[in-house]
């Protein structure tokens, strides 16, 4: 099921996260991997998943197969394809493949660049960037290829694509959103921002989009976490104030209060967007109870 | 200017094994420039490679050894000392050893030529004699006209003609943090020029095949193929 149904049909839309492994996951007739394992605990919770890229440029199985496997366990996947390794020609087959193999939505990325994962020596692609993709996939909907060749048969792809509200200047990240949905964007989904009032400024520039926007919500588990995040995560700052409200409780205490930290800032942010994209590294069991909390809180 | 740095000895000693006789060429352009290939870096190699038990039979550093002109001119009155070689080092870039070889070929010589520099980049002088900066990528469609002047192919990490990708983090490029964002400097040069509205547009895929190499300049139709 395409998202972009979801937010025609004023769905708050819940979405999380699995990340392939390095490995292969061929089942052999036993149970799913831990990664799937992880997004069936919150199945009846989201309404998809993204299943990421060689997340941190680090190689994994592949988004594309990982996003089949997720669907045959009866979760909606969300391919997430980067510029990073791919030139046109394999993005533009790539996308003619996810469709092909019954799935409905990308979120179409740039990608981490190489020099930060764990194949340094390898040779970066980013023939085409984000917004390109975009447009490029925008016409393969259409029934054409980026060089105007016919299809034989279109894609039915709902497009999204990342934002960062943390983005300074933010009118150079409001100009390349605009240039996203001219491009073809149908749904943002949000690097996570931990300042309600930055989150409500972000909004009010990208209302005009008229776009849906998904908040991206990365729980941190630990005051390490959030050092982890701002010494080597770009792009995304956990303010001292969080991290401090982390560490003022006993580590056997952290997901108890992470959980209300999350549900106190979700209260606040829910009413000003379209949905809620969860990142939660592990502790996926905590969502179902952060939904419940903040459901009154969802835009009617 | 074509950036050059010193291979390492061993390396240089490992290409001219089995040599008795070097000639050494380097190059006054761009390697001097670059203080590793000028007349200078060509008599401290001859003085290590006669460390090393060779001999020396050529030190020379011709104006721009990329150029056939300049090479033949410099060369071909030193032929007696490049044939008494058993091989040719250069201290110059990529095409200044492949010219070198060529002019070698012309004069009917047929002898090893080596390289003893890596080349690294086109490189414009930005800080004199200090630092050199990669800023073109001599891509053949140039777009310096909607950025500003600031070329976001060479000084992105991933070349993005559409914007910053979300690794950007106050100014800083998320593979080094000491390195700027070029989209940033793009948007603040373009704001200060009162010309943001030129960032709105869609950039399309750039032509990758006029980057198809080799490419040839032909000088007098004025075209690259």
């Amino acid at each position: 099921m395409k998202l972009t149904e979801l937010f025609q049909k004023k769905t708050f839309v819940i979405t999380g996260e699995v990340g392939p492994v390095k490995g292969c996951s061929r089942l052999n007739g036993g149970p799913p991997p831990d990664y799937i394992q992880e997004a069936l605990n919150i199945k009846d919770h989201v309404h998809a998943v993204n299943v990421t890229d060689n997340q941190g440029a680090a190689m994994r199985l592949g988004a594309l197969a990982a996003s089949v496997l997720t669907k045959q366990f009866g979760l909606e996947p969300i391919f997430q394809i980067t510029c990073r390794d791919r030139n046109r020609l394999a993005i533009q087959s790539d996308l003619l493949a996810a469709c092909t193999l019954g799935i409905d939505n990308v979120l179409c990325l740039t990608g981490d660049h190489i020099k930060i994962g764990d194949h340094k020596s390898a040779k970066p692609v980013f023939d085409i960037d984000s917004v390109q993709m975009l447009k490029i996939a925008a016409g393969l909907n259409a029934g054409q290829d980026m060089m105007g060749n016919q299809l034989s048969q279109a894609t039915n792809l709902a497009l999204g694509a990342a934002a960062n509200p943390n983005f300074e200047p933010l009118d150079l990240q409001i100009i390349k959103m605009e240039k996203k949905v001219a491009a073809g964007c149908e749904f943002f989904q949000t690097q996570p921002v931990y300042e309600p009032r930055k989150f409500e400024m972000f909004m009010k520039k990208v209302e005009r989009l008229g776009v849906p926007v998904m908040f991206g919500m990365v729980v941190i588990k630990s005051p390490g976490m959030a050092t982890f995040i701002n010494e080597n995560v770009t792009g995304i700052t956990v303010p001292e104030a969080w991290t401090n409200q982390m560490a003022g409780v006993p580590k056997a205490d952290y997901k108890k209060k992470a959980t209300a930290m999350t549900i106190e800032l979700l209260k606040e942010i829910a009413p000003m967007c379209q949905g809620i994209h969860f990142m939660p590294f592990g502790w996926s069991d905590i969502i179902p109870e952060v939904l419940d909390a903040i459901r009154p809180y969802f835009p009617q | 200017m074509i950036g050059t740095t010193k291979k390492p000895l061993e390396e240089i000693f490992q290409a001219v094994d089995g040599y008795a006789k070097i000639a050494v060429v380097g190059c006054d352009g761009c390697a001097k420039v670059c203080m590793t290939g000028g007349l200078d870096q060509v008599h401290e190699l001859a003085a290590q490679l006669k460390e090393q038990g060779k001999e020396i039979t050529l030190e020379v550093s011709p104006e721009r050894t990329c150029n056939i002109m300049h090479a033949r001119n410099f060369l071909t009155p030193v032929k007696d000392q490049i044939a008494a070689a058993d091989a040719v080092i250069v201290l110059g870039c990529g095409g200044a050893v492949q010219i070198t070889r060529q002019t070698t070929e012309e004069l009917g010589l047929t002898i090893p030529v080596k390289v003893g520099l890596d080349s690294v980049g086109h490189m414009d002088m930005v800080i004199p004699g200090v630092m050199a900066m990669e800023q073109c990528q001599e891509c053949g469609q140039c777009i310096l006209n909607e950025t500003g002047g600031i070329c976001p192919v060479t000084k992105c990490a991933k070349s993005l003609l559409n914007g910053p990708c979300g690794g950007s983090e106050n100014g800083k490029c998320e593979v080094d943090p000491n390195r700027d964002c070029a989209w940033v400097l793009i948007y603040n040069r373009m704001a200060a020029l009162g010309e943001l509205e030129r960032l709105q547009r869609y950039m399309a895929p750039k032509d990758y095949s006029k980057m198809s190499k080799p490419r040839v300049l032909y000088i007098k139709e004025g075209r690259c193929a």
